[in-house]
């Protein structure tokens, strides 16, 4: 063989060596990638719409690829079942309770199998187990939401339309406040006020501003009254008597109140029988007898005063008499001349 | 009836039968390959000389075509991906695309214009100048020896080059993504191998076999049966290039169908 034909094998060699050492490395990360090379347990989950899932789809589990779809075939009636490989690293974290749902990769992306984890306390899944299938809404289910959004917005929009326009023409209190011009001359008088408002309320807050500062100015009135403790003392003692005088205002009021009650029992008592004045005052027999007795005592005067005229002019009672009249009279004169004595 | 229209007639009915006979030609030509290539004795100088043409002389332009194809495949593709905000699916893009169609495809059609002419002008001067005669009255198989050596090479080196102008497209491809989208290697190379898939793989070896085997067969036959004269060699290799060309394509829809049907 001659050196032409060496280098040329080596060449071929090389050249051959290198596409295969590239396409093996290819094939391997390719199955590092789809974890074909990898332990893997197999789990099932029975659907009623898989939405074009295919063999060799990926198996998410937390947002990590754990698998691949191994087969998708029907079972049952009408549902299908889809068996997928797992890998071994995943099943502690995958429970029996775990749910299996359809998914896709993004909004245009391939579909894939989403599993969540289940319960923590229950066992791990194990090779040839059946987990729950979640339904999920396909996407023609959500175009059907979708356009009834759509019809919604529309009939939103038309409202919004024929509202817009009502108030471009005026109508309605909103559309009164845009287009009238009166509505506008008050609104920007009113905007006028408040701007004068503004103005006093700025004033105000200054002349605030100033009297803080004359408070804090030492030697005025203001400062004295806050800060003069001696003030303060008369002040609080002001306020002691204060509490004192209306500590005592409310015993007055409170003997007050008992007084009161005390004539309220009084009046109830003068209102029943069982005493004499109210028997005196609601007593009807009580009383017939008491003006009985008034009339006999009326008559018994009238006889005394006759008795007593005639007494008068007894002879032996009528001497009694005159040295009274005298006395009297004496009486009399005595206290007129004291008092033409006095100036 | 007349005299020209029998004339016509009879041309049709001669082609029809020459399609025919020339359709038996090539199923016994490719049954005497695959017989003279598993029975001795081998001719391994010959097939490695005839590897080394077909491989490594064609690597450099393969590969700088394929490195071409892979950029120029995700500039045309990324405005048609951003109108949908889909840029960062680029990868997925290329991966199928290159792995599927582009790299076999790319790979034999310029092997069929440079190894396809080779062969076919190689073996019909040899056939005009009475060379393969030659062989026969010196004991030695010129079947074997010269068209059992050039298919065997393209069969085996078209799929090597087809590896070579994968990866070459694909780094043309992340070339480009990187420029544009920063696109970390990682990144683009995770994508690109989720996206393809054994079937895509294997498919793609295969049909570079047998679009190697293609190219081999035709150029080698037209050359074989070439007619005599200088104007017989140009015309087969014109005919060699434009015939493994053209069943290239034809190759490439039928393993796309039976792809489809495998994968459904």
């Amino acid at each position: 063989m001659s050196t032409g034909e060496n280098k040329r094998s080596v060449q071929v060699g090389i050249f051959v060596f290198l596409g295969l050492v590239i396409f093996i490395v290819g094939v391997l990360f390719l199955g590092g990638q789809q974890k074909r090379f990898i332990k893997s347990i197999e789990v099932s989950a029975v659907f009623d719409d898989v939405g074009g899932l295919k063999t060799g789809n990926n198996v998410w589990f937390s947002g990590v690829k754990v698998g691949t779809v191994k087969a998708v075939k029907f079972y049952g009636k009408s549902q299908v079942e889809v068996t997928m490989n797992i890998e071994k690293e995943a099943q502690e974290y995958i429970h029996k309770d775990a749910q299996a749902e359809i998914s896709s990769e993004g909004f245009i992306g391939n579909k894939i199998v989403v599993i969540e984890g289940g319960t923590p306390q229950l066992a791990s899944v194990d090779d040839g187990d059946i987990i729950r299938a979640k339904a999920v809404l396909g996407t023609d289910q959500i175009m059907e939401t979708l356009q009834e959004n759509n019809k919604n917005l529309l009939k939103i929009t038309t409202d919004f339309k024929g509202l817009v326009s009502k108030i471009a023409r005026g109508k309605g209190t909103i559309g009164a406040v845009l287009t009238d011009s009166i509505l506008a001359e008050q609104f920007k008088a009113t905007v006028n006020h408040l701007e004068r408002a503004s103005q006093n309320a700025e004033r105000m807050s200054g002349s605030l501003a100033s009297y803080s500062n004359r408070l804090n100015t030492k030697g005025s009135l203001a400062h004295e009254l806050v800060t003069d403790t001696t003030v303060f003392a008369s002040i609080k003692s002001s306020a002691n008597q204060l509490k004192q005088m209306s500590q005592s205002a409310n015993q007055l009021v409170d003997k007050a109140s008992q007084a009161t009650t005390n004539v309220v029992t009084a009046t109830n008592k003068l209102n029943q029988n069982d005493n004499a004045l109210g028997l005196l005052l609601n007593d009807q027999k009580t009383s017939a007898d008491l003006r009985t007795t008034l009339k006999y005592l009326e008559s018994s005067s009238r006889k005394l005063d006759q008795n007593m005229e005639a007494l008068q002019h007894n002879f032996l009672t009528r001497p009694f008499f005159r040295r009274q009249e005298k006395a009297e009279a004496k009486a009399k004169r005595d206290s007129l001349k004291n008092a033409g004595q006095q100036p | 009836m007349n005299k020209t229209d029998t004339q016509d007639g009879s041309k049709r009915v001669s082609r029809i039968n020459r399609f025919f006979l020339d359709l038996h030609d090539v199923f016994l030509f490719v049954v005497r390959i695959f017989k003279e290539a598993f029975l001795p004795p081998y001719e391994f100088k010959e097939i490695v000389k005839q590897c080394f043409e077909v491989g490594v002389k064609s690597l450099p332009l393969i590969s700088l075509t394929g490195f071409i194809t892979g950029i120029v495949f995700v500039n045309q593709s990324r405005p048609s991906l951003s109108e949908f905000g889909a840029v960062s699916w680029l990868p997925s893009l290329i991966a199928i695309a290159i792995v599927r169609a582009l790299a076999p495809l790319v790979t034999s059609l310029i092997a069929a214009g440079k190894v396809g002419s080779n062969i076919g002008a190689e073996l019909g001067s040899m056939n005009v100048t009475e060379q393969i005669d030659a062989m026969e009255v010196s004991a030695t198989n010129p079947f074997k020896f010269l068209v059992v050596s050039r298919v065997i090479a393209t069969t085996t080196m078209i799929p090597i080059l087809t590896v070579y102008t994968t990866m070459l497209a694909l780094l043309g491809g992340f070339i480009n993504i990187h420029q544009h989208e920063a696109t970390s290697f990682q990144t683009y190379f995770t994508q690109v191998f989720n996206t393809v898939t054994f079937t895509d793989v294997f498919a793609s070896l295969a049909k570079s076999i047998v679009f190697g085997f293609t190219i081999g067969a035709v150029g080698c036959y037209k050359g074989f049966h070439s007619s005599k004269g200088t104007e017989g060699v140009g015309k087969a290799a014109n005919t060699s290039v434009v015939l493994s060309m053209f069943l290239i394509f034809i190759e490439e829809l039928l393993s796309l169908q039976i792809v489809m049907a495998l994968i459904s």
